[in-house]
């Protein structure tokens, strides 16, 4: 009987030692990240993986280093590369990258002999139909070589948009 | 009144094959007792984690059977991997056990070196142990937040969470994801381990150590947690071994068992860790088994930081995406954060493997629900299905 009552004392004060702590978290600051007016530390989302981009070259910005040998094509687990040749030449005439069924598992980029193709830090990536995920990435390089051209920062560029 | 034979006011003859749903149910609802409920858990309830259904025969608040049905995440895992190269299929590993996704890297990874012959440096090896470690404290960080919120207690998750996204930070510097990770590779790692990881990771073992301590506080001693715990659903050695559960599940009940030290791979051997076993088989058991656990885990992660050497985390001539697999078969276990996980991989030579057959412990471990639940009140049979600790992605494959 009297061991009952201690128990449920002994019961009664843990339950105050929990209160005083969901009491001290309450008044502790907010450690989560109101996204549209705070954004997550560019640190953390160095190591993102966003959609695939294919590596400005070196001469030129807007040629891709890519040399059409299709490594990255048989790589892929979920067929989602489709890399076609210009008559005559190395280059690559499309670059077409469906991003739906894309797994982000760098098969791709591992297996390329000339690096040609890296993942993008496009955190804030939204579409709003199927269409607007199938990228052409040599179009999208061109786009950047334009947008920034000679000094190539890439870090800043892409986490920010 | 016969429930199965009487006729309703407007004349119309009750059917339960009609009236009651589809097929699990109405196969279940053959063995009833007179005056009984049959109630469906899931598939989408919430204490199920996922898309568990489980069928269930009440009497008042007592469970007489229960039947989990499964499959509605069937996802084909095993097929899979007769059709895609080893290197193509390493990213669907990830998916199978979202919560521990390196473990499952692991299996597989383990099983082509094994039966390709492959070395792995052993720097690599060092780093596979941290990740793997680090993604097994998240992994019990998420079940703990799950099973109190379970259990009626909300805020712990919440908690949880704030630690489960520093590992993810941590993972996602090497790994490039934060939840379905695939970071290693045939023979190594996908990528060396910088400074910042180090240093977070040397930072977040006191961290959580600290907060281990409060979660004692908040949750382990509180009084309405232990009674709510106390002596539910014993599962002992003995429905272990029929079920075949290992993990926590199998510590808890008593039998000391760790694929990581009884069929030792990696360098587990060089680390000194404690495997925890629970002093009681019930619930509470398998949740003070799993904290312990945590503390383990930490240790082996302080060690590994230690002694971890410099060097290639490849082999030279590291297997590429276009890599075939030499004919044979090979079979590998690493434990989880459930249990036991094992590969049996089957190649004839060709571009794809033969078979690959994956041991999943949260089926094991669910098996053994049925039992567990007889003749327990209902929300008992809940608290008993958190603290198996399912992932379903993983029980159904």
């Amino acid at each position: 009987m009297i061991k009952a009552i201690i128990d449920n004392i002994k019961g009664l004060y843990s339950l105050l030692v929990g209160l005083s702590i969901t009491g001290r978290f309450f008044f502790s600051p907010q450690k989560t990240v109101h996204y549209p007016r705070q954004v997550v530390d560019p640190e953390i989302l160095s190591s993102y993986r966003g959609p695939l981009e294919l590596v400005p070259g070196e001469k030129d910005p807007a040629q891709s280093r890519c040399i059409c040998c299709q490594m990255c094509v048989r790589a892929c687990p979920g067929h989602c590369l489709t890399v076609t040749k210009e008559a005559g030449s190395k280059a690559p005439a499309a670059y077409l990258y469906d991003f739906t069924y894309c797994c982000l598992c760098a098969a791709c980029v591992e297996s390329c002999p000339t690096g040609a193709i890296r993942f993008s830090h496009k955190v804030y990536l939204v579409a709003d139909s199927r269409q607007a995920l199938h990228l052409d990435l040599l179009a999208d390089l061109k786009v950047r070589a334009s947008a920034a051209p000679a000094s190539e920062s890439a870090a800043a560029e892409q986490t920010g948009t | 009144m016969d429930r199965f034979n009487f006729i309703n006011p407007f004349g119309v003859r009750y059917q339960p094959d009609t009236v009651a749903g589809d097929f699990y149910t109405n196969n279940f609802a053959k063995k009833a007792e007179s005056n009984t409920i049959i109630l469906n858990l899931g598939p989408q309830h919430p204490s199920t984690h996922g898309v568990l259904r489980v069928i269930v025969e009440l009497d008042g608040e007592y469970v007489l059977r229960a039947e989990p049905v499964l499959g509605y995440l069937h996802r084909m895992h095993e097929k899979m991997g007769e059709v895609k190269t080893p290197w193509q299929f390493l990213p669907n590993m990830g998916r199978v056990d979202y919560l521990h996704p390196i473990a499952w890297n692991w299996v597989h990874v383990g099983a082509v070196e094994r039966l390709a012959g492959i070395t792995v440096p052993e720097r690599a090896e060092y780093l596979r142990v941290i990740s793997c470690e680090l993604n097994r404290v998240a992994s019990h960080l998420m079940w703990w937040g799950a099973f109190v919120m379970d259990l009626g207690g909300v805020t712990p998750i919440l908690y949880a969470f704030e630690e489960r996204e520093k590992i993810n930070d941590i993972l996602q510097i090497v790994s490039g994801s934060r939840l379905t990770i695939s970071y290693f590779r045939f023979g190594g790692v996908s990528a060396d381990a910088d400074d910042r990881f180090l240093r977070l990771t040397a930072e977040f073992v006191p961290y959580l150590r600290q907060r281990l301590k409060m979660y004692q506080a908040l949750v382990t001693d509180n009084i309405i947690l232990r009674r709510r715990l106390e002596k539910v659903g014993p599962i002992g050695v003995d429905m272990c071994q029929r079920y075949g559960a290992t993990g926590p599940v199998l510590r808890a009940a008593g039998l000391n068992r760790d694929t990581r030290r009884d069929i030792p791979y990696s360098v587990y051997p060089k680390f000194d860790f404690n495997i925890p076993t629970g002093p009681v088989d019930d619930c509470l058991g398998r949740y003070l088994v799993r904290l312990a656990e945590i503390e383990a885990s930490l240790s082996i992660i302080e060690q590994a930081l230690e002694s971890l050497p410099a060097g290639p985390i490849l082999p030279p001539k590291a297997p590429k995406p276009t890599f075939k697999l030499p004919a044979g078969e090979s079979y590998f276990a690493v434990e989880g954060a459930r249990g036991q996980i094992g590969l049996h991989l089957i190649s004839d030579g060709g571009k794809t493997p033969y078979r690959v057959k994956l041991r999943a412990p949260g089926f094991s471990n669910l098996s053994l629900f049925a039992e567990a639940a007889r003749g327990t009140l209902l929300a008992d049979a809940i608290a008993i299905l958190g603290s198996l600790d399912l992932v379903i992605p993983e029980v159904d494959r």
